[in-house]
């Protein structure tokens, strides 16, 4: 099917994007176009005016800056993939971004696309979550920092105003005793996750768990925290034992859907395996152990 | 609403001029606007990659992009693949790597995969199996089982590997589209075609009538 027509803008600048959402009728951004054009051709969304964004060139970084990694709207999932501060010392970037659909779609996707697009399938929503990050919307009436806690509503809705672009994500710099990891499964490569597992943890001075975010893919109606299992891990030394108890409460506050890909509890037992191996991953990236045994 | 935007695209190294909705594919306007039906559409969604194509030297799935979004771009399909200066005149090594390695049966997935093939192989001249399997891992095959996809694939890095040996040692393909264009076919002046000849430096004085060796 072809997409309802519309109208095409391509603005230059991020003020000229925003004055277009707040004048134009019924707008909708378009940035690497990977989810955006099939539900246009679907008519699942049909807009009457689509602004392309991609010739915004302030909008393309990546870059650690002010205590934040800051990722532009149009860095996509390549230049994250390729990035050298990524592969040094954001391991559940590095883990995510060759995970994220298929090197064509990768070449076009952008992280912040992702994102906003709000599937609970999605991967970097996770990442997002359990580094405590924030999502930055420029909107008619100024900037807005919105935490990711706060951005994740229902399947492809989320609390961004419709006059709102999204500029960037950003998460802070790691500590010196900090890592993260990212584990997915799927049935083959390229395929969306059935489920997926962001782990941070940070570790004070005496190889204790300071802070711990979990954030789970495909397992809820939106990417999920889990809690529970964060709070059991935090003021705790690391060891096999607690990573098993963690899991089992990221399990628990997991609520997947059976599906042709597998059962409900087969998910739940998926999500349990593998936030044990992010948590050993991260851990051991923070540099504070040195895994004997893989869960 | 409906207004016609005009669009310049550099084509297998043509500029043509189009004049299109903005809501047109990328892919209907190669296949029905510029009658390049090479690239082939096989399930609109953005899954199987028969509609690879190579928009300024990277590889992008052309049903998930609008024509206008690649406005004053090159583009590499398929048919273009005849006119790199690495098939001196005939096949592409990737083109022949197909055809020796039993690399298709129906044929449907082909021309994607070997722009796929030619995005890896641009980049990373020698990879090995599993950088192959990566790289067509937007791209699906109903037939082959990929075995001899992947075969093909190495093929051709042998072949340019060679070539680009028995040319002294510079590459002849220059890795993307842009070295395309009306002067295309004067990238055989350093490739006749024939190997070991006339490839440059110590490969003795290029006597065409000496090719016979392979
Ligand atoms: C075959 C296939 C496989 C896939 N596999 C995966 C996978 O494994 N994992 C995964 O996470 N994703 C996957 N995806 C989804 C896809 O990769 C991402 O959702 C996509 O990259 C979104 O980014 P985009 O830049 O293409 O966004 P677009 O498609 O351009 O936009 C998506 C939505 O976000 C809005 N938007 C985009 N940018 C902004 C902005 N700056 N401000 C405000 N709103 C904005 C758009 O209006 C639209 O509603 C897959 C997609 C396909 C087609
Ligand atoms: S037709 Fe474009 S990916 Fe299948
Ligand atoms: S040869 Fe038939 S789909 Fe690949």
């Amino acid at each position: 099917m072809k997409a309802a027509p519309f109208e095409h803008h391509e603005p230059s600048t991020t003020d000229e994007a925003v004055s277009l959402l707040e004048s134009l009728e019924r707008p909708t951004i378009l940035a690497g176009g990977q989810s955006l054009v099939p539900m246009l051709r679907f008519r699942l969304a049909r807009p009457e005016t689509v602004i392309d964004i991609n010739g915004i060139d302030a909008l393309d970084y990546l870059r650690e800056e002010a205590g934040f990694l800051r990722i532009g709207a149009l860095a996509r999932h390549a230049d994250v993939a390729d990035a050298d501060v990524i592969a040094e010392s954001y391991g559940s970037f590095a883990d995510t971004a060759p995970l994220v659909a298929d090197p064509q779609i990768r070449n076009r996707g952008t992280v912040v696309g992702s994102i906003t697009q709000a599937d609970p399938k999605g991967d970097w929503g996770s990442v997002l979550l359990a580094h405590e990050g924030a999502v930055v919307a420029q909107g008619p009436d100024g900037e807005r920092v919105i935490p990711a806690d706060e951005f994740f509503l229902l399947p492809y809705d989320t609390t961004l105003e419709e006059s709102e672009l999204v500029t960037e994500v950003r998460v802070p710099t790691p500590d010196a005793r900090e890592g993260s990891a990212y584990h997915k499964l799927k049935r083959k490569t390229g395929d969306y996750a059935m489920a997926g597992v962001a782990t941070r943890l940070v570790f004070d001075e005496d190889g204790r768990i300071e802070t711990a975010g979990i954030g789970m893919t495909a397992v809820d109606i939106t990417n999920a925290r889990a809690r529970d299992a964060e709070d059991r891990l935090e003021g705790e030394r690391p060891s096999s034992a607690l990573f098993e108890e963690a899991g089992e409460l990221a399990a628990e506050e997991s609520n997947p859907e059976s599906d042709e890909h597998g059962d409900a509890s087969y998910k739940e037992r998926m999500i349990d395996v593998l936030t044990q191996r992010a948590l050993g991953d991260a851990a051991e990236r923070a540099g504070v152990v040195k895994r004997t045994v893989s869960p | 609403m409906t207004d016609e935007r005009e669009l310049t695209l550099t084509v297998n190294g043509t500029e043509r001029m189009i004049e299109v909705e903005p809501r047109r594919l990328l892919v209907h306007a190669l296949r029905e606007n510029l009658d390049l039906t090479g690239t082939h559409i096989g399930c609109d969604t953005g899954n199987c990659g028969a509609c690879t194509v190579l928009v300024d030297g990277e590889p992008i799935k052309s049903c998930l992009a609008f024509a206008v979004q690649a406005d004053g771009s090159e583009i590499l399909t398929v048919e273009g693949m005849e006119e790199l200066p690495a098939a001196a005149g005939e096949l592409h090594p990737l083109q022949e790597g197909f055809h020796e390695e039993h690399g298709l049966q129906c044929g449907y997935c082909t021309p994607g995969m070997i722009i796929a093939g030619k995005a890896l192989l641009d980049e990373n001249p020698d990879p090995d199996e599993d950088e192959i399997r990566e790289a067509i891992s937007g791209n699906l095959c109903r037939c082959t089982g990929y075995q001899n996809i992947v075969r093909s694939i190495e093929y051709a890095a042998d072949e340019l590997e060679s070539r680009a040996a028995a040319d002294g040692g510079t590459p002849i393909d220059s890795t993307n589209s842009s070295s395309l264009g009306a002067t295309g076919s004067e990238g055989k002046s350093i490739d006749c075609g024939l190997e070991n000849c006339c490839g440059g430096p110590g490969v003795g004085s290029g006597d065409h009538d000496d090719g016979g060796s392979s």
